[in-house]
C-alpha cells in the first residue's frame, strides 16, 4: 500500500508544512484539501478501505484544551479508553496507530497517547474508574469508546446515559477534551432495539455536551453495505467487518480531531497569538500536502 | 471438614457477593452489601486469606509449625491458585470466543479487556500466563497469588516480631499509595486492577488479627468495646454510597490516592471503612448461625472450599453475562442466571469434599 513516492511527498509536504508553521510560531493543523461538498460524498482523505462520508462518521465540536496545548506548544496527552487497546508493542494496535495518525495530522505537534481499558465497570461505575484514570493521566483529551460494555451488560438506558452525560460534565469541568466513539456495528444487533438505543444515547450525549463523536456504528454500518470485494475472513462477513472497523478507527477518530481543531473558535481573541489553524485551501497550497495524510502504514 | 466457624461463613457470604456483583447490570445486584459501603467483598476476602494463614501455619495446639513447612505450605497454596487463575482464564477466553462465534457478534470479543487478547495474541498470551493481562473480574486471583507469594516474609518476620511484620506491611502500603508504585499490566498500558503492594496491607491485618487474638484477652475486649464506632462507620458508608458523595479526584491535594476512594491501590477511606465493617459484624455470627438453618450450612461449606468455589463461581457469572446479554436479560433471566448459580455454587462445595472423600473409601478393600 504504501508507494514510495507517496511517502516521500507526504514527509516533504509535511517538512514544509511545518516549518512554514515553525516561521511563523505557531502550530498548524494540516487538512487535506476538502472534497466536493455532498453528504455522501466519501471522504477521500481515508484509507481506500475506510472511506466513509463525513456526515455518517462524525459530528465536531470545539476541543479547547487541546487547542491550548498546541497554542503554547508542548505535547498534546490524550487518554484513550476503550475496550480494544492492545500493547505498544503491536504496531498494529489502536493506540499506536492512534499516535501516528495524529502525529502525521499534527506536523510538529508531540501526541502522547495513555491507553486504558476498563475491567469490568458500567455505567456509573466506569465514570468512577475514569475519574482515576483523568486523575492520574492528566491529560488534555479524553478519547473514550463508550457503550460497549453497557450494551453487553444490558445496562437501564437512563442510568447509562446519565452516568456518561455526569462523567462527560465532569471531564470538561477541568479543561479536559472529551472525543466520545460509539460502539460496533454488527449485523446480528442491527434489529436489536435496545443496542440502538445505546448507540443513540451515545449521541444525544455528544450533542447536548457539546462534544465531537466519532460514529463507529454508522461508519460500519456503511462500510458493511460497501460491497464485499476483498479478502475472505476466515470467520464470515461480520468478523471481517469487526477487522476493519478496529483497523480504521485510528483514522477515523483522528479525522473527526482534526476537523474538530478546524471549527471556528468564538472565544478567541484576536490580540492572542493563537494557533494557527491552516484552512485546507492554505495547507494545500503553502505546503502541497497531498490528500492522503493520514492513516498509511 | 471443618466444623462451621465464623471465618468460613463470612467467607461465604463474599463469595455469594463476588458472583452476584459480577454479573453487572443484573438486578439483584443492589441487594449485595457492596452496594451501601466503600469497600467491598473483595476486602473482607483478602483479610480472611490472611486470617486463615495464621490458622494454616500452626498446629492445632497454636504452636507454629516449623518454618520450613509453612514455607512450603504457602509455596503449594501459591501454585494451586496460579493454576487455578489459568484454567479459568483460559476457559473463560474459549466462552467469550465461542459465544461470538455463535452468536456470529464480534461485539462480544471486546468484552472487559479481553479484545486484546484476540486482537495481539502473541503477545498476550505471555501476558497471560505472567498474569500481567487480566480480564475484568478475573483479576482477584492473580493478587491472590503475589500475595501467597510474599506471605512467607510477613509469616516469618512475625514469628519473631508481630509488630515487625506489620510496620514492614504497613510502610509497603503507605508508600505505594505516595508514590503509586503497582504491578504493571502487559501488554496494554495500565497496572493491576488490585495492587498487590497496597492489597498485602489486609492480608497481613488479617493474618496479626488472628494472631493477637488467640494470644492475648486486649483485642477481644477492645474490639468489643470499639463496635459503636463500627456501627458508625457502616452508617457513613452507608449515606456515601446512597448519595454517591465521593471525593474529585482531581481536586484533593497530593498525595492523591491518600484521599480518595480507589479500589486498585485500596485507598485509606476503604480500609478504614473495612475495619469499621469487621468491628460493627464481628459478633454477628453468633446471633446469626443458629437462625438461618441450612442457610448458614450452605454459607460454611462454600467459604470452606472457597478456591474452587471462587473458580467456578466467576466462570458461572461469565457464564451469566452472556446469557442476560444472548436473551436481553430482565427480571427472570436474572432471577434464573442467579438462582442456578447459587445452585451450582454450593454444588461445587458439595462436589470438592465428595471427591476428596471418595478415591480413599473406593480403593480400600471392603
Amino acid at each position: 500500500m504504501a508507494l514510495p513516492q507517496a511517502s516521500v511527498f507526504l514527509a516533504a509536504g509535511l517538512m514544509l508544512a511545518a516549518t512554514a508553521a515553525w516561521a511563523q510560531g505557531a502550530a498548524t493543523v494540516v487538512s487535506p484539501p476538502k472534497t466536493t461538498d455532498g453528504p455522501e460524498t466519501v471522504d477521500v482523505t481515508l484509507s481506500p478501505e475506510c472511506r466513509v462520508p463525513g456526515s455518517k462518521l462524525y459530528t465536531l465540536a470545539k476541543l479547547g484544551a487541546v487547542k491550548l496545548a498546541l497554542k503554547e506548544k508542548r505535547p498534546v496527552r490524550v487518554l484513550a479508553i476503550g475496550s480494544t487497546s492492545a500493547g505498544p508493542g503491536a504496531s498494529a494496535s489502536y493506540p499506536v496507530k492512534l499516535e501516528t495518525a495524529l502525529e502525521r495530522s499534527l506536523p510538529e505537534v508531540d501526541v502522547v497517547i495513555e491507553s486504558r481499558g476498563l475491567q469490568g465497570e458500567i455505567a456509573s461505575g466506569a465514570g468512577e474508574r475514569l475519574r482515576n484514570m483523568v486523575a492520574e493521566v492528566e491529560p488534555d483529551l479524553v478519547i473514550w469508546q463508550v457503550g460497549t460494555q453497557d450494551a453487553l451488560a444490558r445496562v437501564d438506558l437512563d442510568a447509562f446515559g446519565s452516568a456518561l452525560d455526569e462523567t462527560v460534565q465532569w471531564i470538561k469541568s477541568h479543561q479536559i477534551d472529551v472525543v466520545l466513539v460509539n460502539p460496533i456495528y454488527t449485523a446480528s444487533l442491527a434489529a436489536d432495539d435496545y443496542y440502538s438505543s445505546v448507540v443513540r444515547r451515545v449521541q444525544e450525549v455528544a450533542t447536548r455536551e457539546g462534544v465531537p463523536l466519532v460514529q463507529r456504528y454508522e461508519a460500519m454500518r456503511y462500510l458493511s453495505a460497501r460491497g464485499d470485494k476483498g479478502e475472505e475472513h476466515m470467520l464470515g462477513k461480520q468478523f471481517r467487518l469487526n477487522d476493519l472497523g478496529l483497523r480504521c478507527m485510528a483514522e477515523h477518530v483522528t479525522r473527526a480531531i482534526t476537523l474538530s481543531l478546524l471549527q471556528p473558535d468564538p472565544d478567541a481573541t484576536g490580540s492572542a497569538p493563537g494557533a494557527i489553524i491552516v484552512s485546507p485551501k492554505d495547507a494545500a497550497a503553502k505546503a502541497s500536502v497531498p490528500p492522503r495524510p493520514a492513516g498509511q502504514p | 471438614m471443618r466444623e462451621p466457624n465464623a471465618i468460613d461463613f463470612w467467607r461465604g457470604l463474599a463469595l455469594v457477593t463476588i458472583f452476584v456483583n459480577h454479573i453487572p447490570g443484573n438486578t439483584f445486584e443492589r441487594y449485595t452489601y457492596s452496594q451501601y459501603g466503600i469497600s467491598d467483598a473483595a476486602e473482607l476476602f483478602v483479610f480472611l486469606a490472611g486470617w486463615s494463614i495464621g490458622i494454616a501455619t500452626r498446629g492445632r495446639d497454636g504452636q507454629p509449625e516449623p518454618r520450613l513447612k509453612s514455607v512450603l505450605r504457602l509455596l503449594s497454596r501459591t501454585v494451586e491458585v496460579y493454576r487455578a487463575q489459568i484454567t479459568t482464564m483460559a476457559i473463560a477466553l474459549a466462552m467469550i470466543a465461542g459465544t461470538a462465534l455463535y452468536l456470529d457478534n464480534p461485539l462480544l470479543l471486546e468484552w472487559h479487556n479481553a479484545g486484546g487478547f484476540f486482537a495481539d495474541p502473541i503477545q498476550t498470551m505471555v501476558g497471560f500466563v505472567l498474569l500481567t493481562h487480566q480480564l475484568g473480574f478475573f483479576n482477584i486471583l492473580p493478587l491472590y497469588v503475589v500475595l501467597l507469594g510474599i506471605a512467607p516474609v510477613f509469616v516469618l518476620v512475625a514469628r519473631v516480631s508481630r509488630v515487625a511484620a506489620l510496620g514492614l506491611s504497613v510502610a509497603l502500603y503507605a508508600s505505594s499509595l505516595v508514590f503509586e508504585w503497582n504491578l504493571p499490566a502487559w501488554p496494554g498500558e495500565g497496572d493491576w486492577f488490585f495492587d498487590p503492594l497496597c492489597w498485602q496491607v489486609l492480608l497481613v491485618l488479617g493474618f496479626v488479627a488472628q494472631d493477637v487474638n488467640r494470644h492475648t484477652a486486649w483485642m477481644r475486649l477492645w474490639s468489643v468495646r470499639l463496635v459503636p464506632v463500627g456501627i458508625v462507620i457502616v452508617v457513613t458508608g452507608i449515606a456515601l454510597a446512597v448519595l454517591e458523595i465521593r471525593p474529585d479526584p482531581m481536586m484533593v491535594p497530593e498525595p492523591r490516592l491518600v484521599f480518595t476512594f480507589d479500589k486498585t491501590y485500596l485507598s485509606p477511606a476503604r480500609l478504614i471503612h473495612f475495619v469499621g465493617v469487621l468491628l460493627a459484624f464481628q459478633t454477628l455470627y453468633a446471633v446469626l448461625a443458629p437462625r438461618l438453618g441450612p442457610v448458614t450450612g450452605y454459607l460454611v461449606s462454600l467459604g470452606r472450599n472457597s478456591l474452587a468455589v471462587f473458580s467456578i463461581g466467576s466462570l458461572l457469572s461469565l457464564a451469566a453475562q452472556l446469557i442476560r446479554f444472548s436473551t436481553g436479560g430482565g427480571v427472570l433471566i436474572d432471577l434464573f442466571v442467579v438462582g442456578s448459580g447459587l445452585f451450582a455454587l454450593g454444588f461445587t462445595a458439595w462436589f470438592v469434599e465428595w471427591r476428596s472423600r471418595k478415591p480413599r473409601s473406593s480403593s480400600q478393600p471392603a
